[in-house]
């Protein structure tokens, strides 16, 4: 019947050609002549008396052949016009090994492909949809090969600065991006302590809609302990505390914090508005994530405010560890507080400093400080308010002292002594910003000087001296590499000034300044780069060398 | 003395070069296929039969010329009659390398040539030995 035989038709492709006098390589154009194209069937006579060569002198078929018919063309240049000359010979292969006959067609013909039709279409796509295909039958490869399960450990764990992720998406905390409106779409880094406030755009009347002002905006996502999906271990953020703010601004801690505090409008505010989310996140030392919590601040917001300021902070923390701010690492970094400590009391010894571990803890008091000037300026008032040192800075401050006569000396050197040195002085600087309490000789004992203003008179009484002034001079050096210098302290001396208090006649009073100061200096030695040797060449000819000359 | 021996001297050289013509023509064609099946495009199924062929005739060679010279020795038209029939088969498989190979190359042709000529004397003096046996 008819359509089976069209299907047939189009089944298959056209059969090659293979008559040798119709095959013609260079006839790209159609229905055109193509130059210098002997065997372009489009070419007429005079097109033939243009040409210059034939660019396709001989068409054969397969020259394995031991006798095959070959069309040669080329042009008689001699004739007037030229003219091309087509001959049709028999070429003749003379080696013993030409092909004398074949009983397999397809061997001179390259194989005519697979026309896809709909029945064979999905056979055909898997047998070549791949990459890659063989050429081959694949009867030799029985089983097929299944992919190898990735390794479950290998990648799964948070790295420093991976996006912490949470079952749906990443945490986010809102930051400013470009302007300071909040965007909701920055994701928190493992490992990087951040701290970001930004605007929000706010409306009383849709505040309980607004998702951002809700505290189950930040809470209720959990996190992935390990970036793969697979793991299901999750951790729940808890709710650590809720502190509420006042429209005043106080803010006062609430005992309880399991509830939930939902915003909801009530008499033309806005309240449990959250106004700052604080995280907090411990981890393992091999990078997964075992508790989250977060401290809420939650306020109310009046009516007339268009946009609230939100604050959002998240820190990490190992399990298990006391966190110790670094102040480098290792070398100081400017600007952040110089580290100090002191020996506990009895152990005078310095091998014995593997328990001043105890005391060099990440407290407040461990640093360095100075006294730092209050709006009163009055000495005596003003006892408490110290500013931490802080690297590479250098400071200055003072207070004023007014003198009566009524005051003793011996108590007012002793507390002018406090009001200079602080509570606790230490007694150890940390030389490089990350040393460790165990480390006895990563510190810099301070060394401690005492200067008198005047010269000490030969007077029967000894004079009462107070210290007026106390200079910290903390040396540090450039050390390590040439491209990455870290700076190290060398040397703290702390030096008091003291001063001769003379003895007032009653009802006067006088006022001394006290000042204290802290001046870095940097005693790096100059550098030395060094370079490795230029390569000698040690040539020695021998003694016989130049032989018929010398 | 011709009267009282009646083996075919004849038939015994030519028996015993085609016994060394046949082992150069087996080397030479196996030597051959393999050379076609690296250069041209020999699938598999083709290459099955047309070494099953060679292997064959090589089997059949062997009691062939054996019963050949046995009969010839012993003035027997038993086994020289066997032999004519064998050289029948070797006669076919002879043509097939020679006409249906996947691939016939020109030495192919010569040695085929030899070969086909060599049987077609053998049989003609071995069909001579054998009247002149029985008679």
């Amino acid at each position: 019947p008819a359509d089976t035989r069209d299907a047939a038709r189009v089944r298959s492709a056209p059969a090659p050609l293979t008559d040798v006098a119709r095959l013609c390589v260079c006839d790209l154009l159609v229905a055109q002549c193509d130059v210098n194209c002997c065997c372009d069937p489009d070419c007429s006579a005079e097109d033939f008396s243009l040409f210059t060569t034939c660019s396709v002198p001989v068409v054969t078929g397969d020259s394995q052949l031991c006798n095959q018919k070959a069309a040669v063309y080329s042009l008689d240049v001699e004739a007037n016009p030229p003219e091309r000359i087509f001959k049709l010979i028999d070429q003749v292969n003379p080696s013993i090994f030409c092909i004398h006959a074949t009983n397999y067609k397809q061997a001179l013909y390259l194989k005519s492909p697979e026309i896809p039709t709909a029945e064979n279409f999905d056979q055909l796509l898997e047998k070549f949809g791949g990459a890659s295909f063989r050429a081959e039958p694949e009867i030799w490869d029985l089983d097929t090969d299944a992919p190898n399960p990735p390794e479950a450990n290998e990648t799964s764990r948070y790295e420093f600065g991976v996006p912490v992720q949470t079952e749906d998406s990443f945490l986010r905390l809102p930051s400013p991006v470009v302007t300071s409106w909040c965007s909701d779409a920055n994701p928190a880094g493992f490992l990087v302590n951040q701290a970001t406030k930004c605007i929000r755009s706010v409306s009383v009347e849709k505040c309980d809609s607004i998702q951002a002002l809700s505290m189950l905006f930040y809470i209720n996502s959990s996190i992935l302990a390990v970036t793969d999906m697979s793991l299901f271990f999750q951790v729940n953020i808890t709710v650590q505390s809720i502190v509420v703010q006042s429209l005043n601004g106080m803010r006062s801690l609430l005992s309880s914090s399991d509830v939930l505090r939902l915003p909801m409008v009530l008499d033309d505010l806005c309240i449990n508005a959250v106004l700052g989310v604080n995280y907090h996140i411990t981890h393992t030392d091999t990078g997964e994530i075992i508790e989250a919590a977060a401290a809420f601040v939650l306020g109310a917001i009046s009516k007339e405010a268009l946009s609230i300021e939100q604050s959002f902070e998240i820190s990490f923390t190992q399990e298990n560890t006391q966190p110790v701010p670094l102040s480098g690492n290792p070398g100081y970094v400017v600007g952040l507080p110089v580290r100090a400590g002191f020996q506990p009391q009895g152990y005078p010894s310095p091998a014995a400093f593997l328990f001043a571990a105890l005391a060099l803890s990440s407290n407040k008091h461990s640093q360095l400080t100075i006294l730092q000037s209050t709006s009163t300026q009055d000495c005596l008032a003003a006892q408490g308010a110290r500013a931490p040192v802080l690297f590479s800075y250098n400071m200055i401050s003072g207070c004023k002292l007014r003198i009566t006569a009524a005051m003793k000396c011996q108590p007012l050197a002793q507390t002018l002594l406090d009001v200079l040195k602080g509570q606790s002085f230490p007694e150890y600087v940390a030389s490089f910003g990350n040393s460790q309490a165990q480390d006895v000789l990563d510190w810099v004992p301070i060394t401690q000087l005492h200067i008198s203003e005047q010269k000490i008179s030969q007077t029967l009484q000894s004079p009462c001296q107070i210290p007026v002034s106390l200079g910290i001079e903390v040396k540090w050096t450039k050390y390590g590499s040439l491209v990455n210098p870290q700076a190290r302290i060398v040397n703290v001396t702390a030096t008091i000034t003291t001063s001769t208090l003379k003895q007032l006649p009653s009802g006067r009073e006088r006022i001394i300044p006290i000042t204290s100061s802290v001046v870095f200096t940097d005693i790096s030695a100059p550098a030395e780069p060094s370079y490795k040797a230029w390569p000698t060449i040690n040539i020695k000819l021998p003694f016989d060398f130049f032989y018929p000359f010398v | 003395n011709k009267s009282f021996q009646l083996s075919s001297l004849p038939l015994q050289i030519l028996l015993y070069v085609n016994g060394i013509y046949y082992i150069f023509y087996f080397l030479a064609t196996l030597a051959m296929i393999i050379y076609k099946s690296q250069v041209f495009s020999y699938p598999d199924d083709l290459l099955a039969p047309d070494v099953t062929v060679l292997f064959l005739m090589g089997i059949l060679e062997v009691p062939r010329l054996y019963l050949g010279f046995k009969g010839n020795l012993t003035e027997a038209e038993a086994p020289l009659g066997l032999s004519l029939g064998l050289t029948v088969g070797s006669v076919v498989l002879s043509v097939y390398l020679l006409l249906w190979q996947t691939y016939v190359l020109w030495a192919d042709v010569l040695l085929s040539a030899v070969l086909l000529s060599t049987y077609g004397l053998e049989s003609g003096l071995k069909v001579m030995a054998i009247a002149a046996f029985v008679s």
